[in-house]
């Protein structure tokens, strides 16, 4: 399926193309779906809130800048991943090694944003755990368990792509994001309960 | 020489412009001119050599006009007045329209809409405190992370959308200020 069609799909042809063979879409796009949903979430979550909480509007703003920012790397991750795994298998033929170095630095460089996306939004989803409107704290939880769920699995695309080796800073910034990420769905659950 | 301050209110502004202070007649096309300049170019998609046009008259109305305006707070939106009908008369002469508002398109309405709106906006963040306005222009214009922002103000991750939102907070008390009362008033 041609990624520039993700983002106009109903959710469940889009379910299904995830079901589908091939790579693409694959983990970067479901973490960066993931992420997407955490947001709306946390939107949600604020909107309810503004009978009790201030500063509800200015978390809604923030998730809905958070949702503009990843709803294009659901289709980015795709796309970087299927010009990678075209140069992959040019160079199974020996040829074009620089190119695909610089091809699969692009796809490594997507899951780093979708990593510091989806800590972002843990930590809003924390946020709108502590403070939202108690009928909607439950959803901020699942909001912040999601995006630290999508943190981690980024994290580990990070550490996977062949572009990123052990010393890479990115790697020790995806890391240390998942566990800030998982930090914060931890005090979102306190939080909800 | 007299220093314009540009923290002066719109209203202030107008003020020293009529008392004839050359140094605020410059804080007013400074003020301005961006706005007068994206409603031709990003409103109407005039040609640059029409905009720049445009642009020329509007403020040259402005000068001489600007003792028929009868509310001082009012002068964005007499300037965006002014500036709507130029344009019109720009786009008419080239196609031999009769100028008239239901010229414009939904989405030219739309589109003039936005830019009063996010000229609003960056009027108001101006009168916020610098690390507020810092926070905010990092997060909204530049999507830094809350990661990236902590590590360049070296404040802490977790206390990073707590700051947005109280500086968010502060803006839309700003805006909410601001539109009371600042409704359209012309020649």
């Amino acid at each position: 399926m041609a990624t520039d069609d993700y983002l106009d799909l109903r959710l469940s042809d889009f379910l299904e193309s995830l079901a589908e063979g091939g790579r693409a879409p694959g983990g970067g796009s479901a973490a960066a779906f993931t992420v997407a949903l955490a947001a709306g979430l946390v939107a949600m979550v604020a909107r309810s809130s503004r009978g009790s909480w201030k500063e509800a509007s200015a978390v809604g703003a923030q998730a809905t800048s958070l949702l503009r920012r990843i709803v294009p790397l659901v289709r980015t991750d795709a796309d970087a991943w299927e010009d990678a795994l075209e140069e992959l298998r040019a160079a199974a033929e020996g040829v074009r090694a620089d190119v695909l170095e610089q091809k699969l630095e692009g796809a490594a460089a997507i899951p780093v944003l979708i990593a510091e996306a989806a800590v972002d939004a843990a930590l809003l989803g924390q946020l709108a755990a502590e403070r939202g409107d108690g009928s909607y704290r439950a959803d901020a939880a699942v909001a912040a368990v999601l995006a630290a769920a999508a943190a981690e699995a980024a994290a580990h695309l990070v550490e996977v792509n062949l572009a990123v080796r052990e010393d890479d800073p990115r790697l020790a910034q995806a890391r240390a994001g998942a566990e800030a990420a998982a930090g914060a769905a931890a005090r979102a659950l306190d939080a909800a309960r | 020489m007299r220093q314009v301050p540009a923290t002066l209110t719109d209203s202030q502004l107008v003020q020293r412009c009529r008392e004839g202070d050359p140094e605020a007649w410059n804080e007013l096309v400074e003020r301005f001119s961006r706005y007068v300049y994206a409603i031709c170019v990003q409103g109407f998609r005039l040609r640059e050599q029409d905009a720049e046009d445009v642009f020329q008259e509007v403020f040259t109305r402005v000068y001489s006009r600007l003792d028929t305006l009868r509310d001082d707070s009012a002068v964005r939106p007499w300037i965006a007045q002014l500036t709507r009908r130029l344009c019109l008369d720009t786009l008419a002469a080239g196609s031999r329209v009769q100028p008239s508002d239901e010229v414009l398109a939904p989405a030219q309405e739309q589109a003039l809409e936005d830019l009063d709106e996010a000229f609003a906006v960056r009027e108001a963040m101006t009168a916020l405190s610098e690390p507020c306005q810092e926070v905010l222009d990092r997060f909204f214009a530049r999507d830094e992370s809350y990661r990236t922002i902590s590590a360049e103000l070296q404040l802490p991750a977790g206390t990073i959308a707590s700051r947005i939102s109280r500086c968010l907070v502060q803006l839309r008390e700003r805006l909410e200020g601001r539109n009371e009362g600042a409704a359209p008033s012309s020649e």
